[in-house]
């Protein structure tokens, strides 16, 4: 092929691309508006979620290639997933997100393709149902499913488990450097302690909207954590700005290693970011300078994984659900991640007499009672939803 | 590179120019891809800027249509920019760009000045010690830094000696700054580099020789014959400062440092409010498109100045 | 006396910028070779996060080798588009002339002028909503990143056209070649340097990428080198962190090596302004 019929054929593919990319947009402008409004379950409101498809088939064959994984950074033990690897003759590879709200928008608009979310919570799914994003599971493939905590066989914002199976659970609270802070500083109103100028530079809030607005709104006594009352919500996004400016702190999701590396003292953080953040201490620094306080109220909550509607590799989304639901897989991927596994089999006894979780972070086990009394967080509507955007982007924007 | 092509006047290109049709086919597919992949995506973001919201999931709706292109969310955005949340970030990052940009050139044209000057025989060593960093990956130069600065990097340890405590990590404004300048001095040494090697030293020294002192002959002579040169490098480096996001993010990632484009990154990766992104994206390249037609003004008035 | 010592201040301002600019990049290369797991203490000598550990060194680990594979194929698949694109185009505009000509120049050096995140976030939207047809991830990155560097193709491949000037392919014309023969056994034989030195810039440009790439990728499927080192930063990463960062220095320097060594050879085959030599054993 010359230079010159190179270079028109490039001509005419570039055309190509431009025209047919405007055709497509003319044709499928107008299905984005179309949903008809979140299926949003509460503890109040159970709900079984609208199905659309089909799961697949009993008894296919595990596909051959690659799955792809979707989840937060160090949300798995690649030992495990090395042995799944290796048990199904598949190569895992994973994409990683920081924030569930851009997990959605990527996923809508086709930046991740993955075939398993992992991680993601029930703040999330009425969006990713709506937008049609998963596929109901067969639990044929699941028959772990039976090891999952029996109050989550069956949870309110998924009733019947169609689309989802519980993968770690956790509650929102603040994790310390007990070389640092006394534990009695947590006294009175614990959270006063992220308001307090003395931690400025040293101090870190969660990168996620819900979570920390809703911890602003507990710290000020409104405990409604679905709120969609405008002045609570901006309440809450005043304090924020004050703390903003009393402390000057980081937003992230990386309590979990910069708390052991020593560059904070204190952040509010999910309760199993303290024990990932076990394996990341220097070599010589004791296990017992990591502390958390657990709130009496506060949010506890799991978040689950669920394979997408598109998954080229369905099936082996499923083994993997499964695998991660095996006890013995679900101790060796805690080995690495941390977090508490939500089978019923893991048990708060068990992880303590494992001796790995130092006495300082016992507070941050969650045990069966403060599940039970934690504070639910579940979708928001629309409406309310931008208010408590609004809010975010003035704390964030400095 | 940039400053190496002042094309135009070359020898009459008579029987070149006869053949219009064959040169226009040779820019054609270069043209119609640019046209395709850089002019027709501004159309896109405008039509998302001023299009709708989608009611479920507070994702922009694009409006392909200009006639019925709608301000509201534009409006509102101009106004926090000019008053809300957003304004904080629009002064913050023209400080930090104004601050970095001055502190390059105080650093950056010294040594462009000594280099094309007095380096003599180690001229080309230094040069090329010069140009090292630019082929160093920016991301690696600014983790190399990161190491450096954390709590028990070497330099923080190295400061500690000189009874100095910083967190350089926490926020701070002065590491962000300091990072830009890091990151974007080799930047603007070469092209003030390329231009000061380029005058010609006769016209300084006969100023010197008709009684200037060195400062006057600085002020009077080099000055103004390097300035079009110090321009187009201060705009080579304001630009890319303008839309920097990651210095930031990974220096800092407070948001008492955040600056424009963390807040593009936010709006369109990070959250799921296209629109703000969008209209930020726009707003952004209305500003400096006002910066760099002040910039051709003033080439264009050096280039009337000077005759070579 | 006085010229003497601003002088010799001058020098040690040169010295101390050559110290502050390399150094930390320097440290952070070493570090790559450090025996523990920090990235700031030194715990002595080793190769472990080089390739001797299984699983998380940087030649063993599966994605830092995707990575690597990543940014390679992207930065090649980037020139072949980018260079006969850059070529015609700085052939066409410079010869070009009227409006037409205005426009097409004007449009060519718009990028330039453009921050890259300016650029990323159009390519992301359009991609997203008005060529949806192109999927995100390899395809969107190598078209943004040919947009984002054609004209640094075109700026210097144009600064070769106006120093070879347009006399040779005239005495060419005068000697009886059709204007086709004349370009091509005339101009492409001596706008090689240019095509060298575009070929190289484009390279590296590429390989450094780091906002267009992000705006534009899919996932770990689409992850370069660079995307991986923002990505684990900050926090607990390895040093087989550095090593990856210390492996795209050595990919870029490489390329700048190759490029000069073959613009000396060719300068020293060609003489200085050789393009008829050149063409002549063709």
């Amino acid at each position: 092929m010359g230079r010159r019929d190179f270079l028109r054929n490039l001509a005419i593919t570039s055309g190509a691309i431009t025209f047919g990319g405007s055709l497509l947009a003319a044709c499928g402008g107008s299905t984005e508006t179309e949903s008809g409004g979140l299926s949003i379950g509460t503890p109040q409101n159970p709900i079984k979620l609208p199905v659309t498809t089909d799961a697949i088939a009993d008894g296919l064959p595990n596909e051959s290639g690659t799955l792809e994984i979707l989840n937060w950074a160090d949300y798995q033990n690649p030992d495990s997933i090395a042995i799944f690897e290796e048990k199904f003759g598949c190569k895992v590879v994973t994409s990683i997100y920081d924030t569930e709200e851009a997990a959605i928008a990527k996923l809508r608009n086709g930046t991740f393709k993955p075939d398993l979310i992992l991680g993601m919570t029930d703040t999330g799914l009425a969006k990713l149902v709506a937008a049609d994003l998963l596929q109901p599971l067969n639990k044929s493939y699941i028959p772990n499913f039976g090891n999952v905590i029996s109050g989550l066989q069956n949870p309110y914002y998924d009733l019947e488990s169609q689309y989802t199976v519980p993968y770690f659970i956790y509650g929102n609270g603040i994790g310390y450097r007990t070389d640092r802070i006394d534990k009695n500083a947590f006294a009175g109103n614990g959270y006063d302690t992220l308001w307090d100028p003395q931690f400025s530079g040293k101090l870190a809030l969660l990168d996620s909207y819900r979570d920390t607005l809703a911890m602003a709104m507990f710290r000020a006594g409104n405990f409604d954590a679905n709120t969609t009352d405008a002045a609570v919500i901006t309440k809450a996004g005043d304090d924020l700005v004050a703390l903003r400016e009393a402390t000057n702190p980081k937003v992230d999701i990386l309590a979990y290693q910069e708390l052991p590396a020593g560059n904070r003292d204190i952040n509010f953080t999910w309760s199993g970011d303290l024990f990932t953040a076990l394996q990341y201490l220097p070599e010589g620094v004791k296990p017992d300078v990591l502390g958390f306080w657990y709130p009496d109220k506060t949010i506890a909550k799991n978040d689950f994984m669920c394979v997408t509607k598109a998954a080229k590799a369905p099936v082996l989304a499923h083994q993997l659900i499964n695998f991660l639901s095996d006890t013995d897989n679900a101790l060796l991927n805690r080995e690495y991640v941390g977090y508490q596994p939500a089978l019923e089999s893991i048990t708060v006894d068990l992880l303590i007499s494992s001796g790995t979780i130092p006495e300082s972070l016992v507070d941050a086990l969650v045990t069966p009672e403060k599940y039970d009394a934690g504070i639910a967080q579940v979708s928001l509507e629309p409406q309310a939803d931008a208010l408590w955007l609004e809010q975010w982007t003035r704390f964030t924007a400095g | 590179m940039l400053f190496g092509s002042n094309s135009g006047r070359v020898s009459p290109q008579d029987k070149l120019k006869k053949s219009p049709r064959l040169w226009a086919g040779f820019a054609f597919p270069g043209t119609i891809w640019l046209i395709a992949l850089f002019a027709l995506p501004f159309y896109a973001v405008a039509c998302i800027a001023f299009g709708t919201i989608d009611p479920i999931f507070r994702d922009a709706v694009p409006q392909w249509n200009p006639l019925s292109w709608d301000f509201t969310q534009a409006r509102q955005v101009l106004t926090s920019l000019a008053t809300g949340p957003l304004r904080g970030v629009g002064l913050r990052t023209i400080v930090y760009v104004f601050c970095a940009m001055t502190l390059c050139f105080v650093v950056g044209f010294p040594i462009a000045y000594f280099l094309a000057r007095h380096a003599g025989k180690r001229k080309m060593m230094l040069l090329v010690l010069i140009i090292v960093p630019f082929w160093v990956n920016y991301l690696m130069r600014m983790l190399a830094w990161v190491n450096l600065l954390s709590v028990d990097g070497l330099f923080t340890r190295f400061m500690r000696i000189f009874g100095i405590n910083y967190n350089w990590l926490d926020g701070s404004p002065i590491t962000v700054t300091l990072g830009l300048v890091y990151g974007y001095i080799p930047f603007l040494i070469l092209p003030l580099f390329a231009t000061l090697d380029r005058l010609d030293w006769r016209l300084i020294d006969a100023a010197r020789d008709l009684g200037a002192n060195s400062r006057q002959a600085f002020r009077l002579v080099t000055l103004p014959m390097s300035r079009a040169g110090l321009v187009a490098a201060g705009v080579l480096i304001a630009l890319p400062m303008f839309g920097d996001y990651y210095t930031n993010d990974l220096l800092s990632r407070s948001p008492s440092t955040e600056m424009i484009g963390n807040q593009i990154d936010f709006f369109l990766n990070a959250s799921s409010q296209p629109q703000n992104g969008a209209l930020l994206v726009l707003t952004l390249s209305l500003f400096l498109l006002l910066l760099m037609s002040f910039y051709l003004r003033s080439t264009r008035q050096q280039s009337r100045q000077v005759t070579r | 006396m006085t010229a003497q010592r601003s002088t010799s201040r001058l020098a040690l301002i040169i010295w101390g910028y050559i110290i502050w600019s390399l150094v930390p990049v320097v440290i952070a290369i070493i570090f790559s070779f450090n025996d523990g797991r920090s990235r700031t203490v030194w715990q002595g000598f080793s190769l472990r996060w080089w390739w001797q550990d299984p699983n998380l060194s940087v030649l063993q680990n599966a994605e830092m080798r995707n990575a690597i594979f990543n940014s390679l194929v992207l930065a090649v698949a980037t020139l072949l588009i980018v260079t006969p694109l850059g070529i015609a185009l700085a052939i066409g505009s410079q010869r070009m002339h009227g409006r037409s000509a205005n426009f097409v120049q004007g449009l060519t050096s718009a990028p330039l002028i453009t921050p890259e995140i300016v650029v990323g976030s159009a390519l992301l939207i359009t991609f997203t909503r008005l060529l949806t047809a192109v999927p995100l991830g390899f395809v969107a990155q190598l078209l943004g990143n040919v947009t984002f560097s054609l004209a640094s193709v075109v700026v210097i491949v144009r600064a070769r056209l106006v120093s070879i000037g347009a006399s040779f392919e005239e005495a060419a014309r005068d000697l009886g070649a059709t204007r086709w023969q004349a370009l091509r056994f005339v101009l492409f034989p001596m706008l090689w340097p240019s095509v060298m030195a575009s070929l190289v810039v484009v390279f590296a440009t590429v390989i450094d990428d780091f906002v267009i790439t992000s705006f534009l990728s899919a996932g770990v499927s689409s992850e370069t080198v660079p995307l991986r080192i923002y990505s684990s930063v900050r926090g607990g990463a390895t040093p087989a962190l550095n090593a990856l960062a210390t492996l795209l220095v050595i990919i870029s320097f490489t390329a700048l090596i190759l490029g000069l060594f073959a613009l000396s050879t060719w300068r020293k085959r060609n003489g200085e302004r050789g393009g008829l030599r050149a063409a002549s054993p063709m």
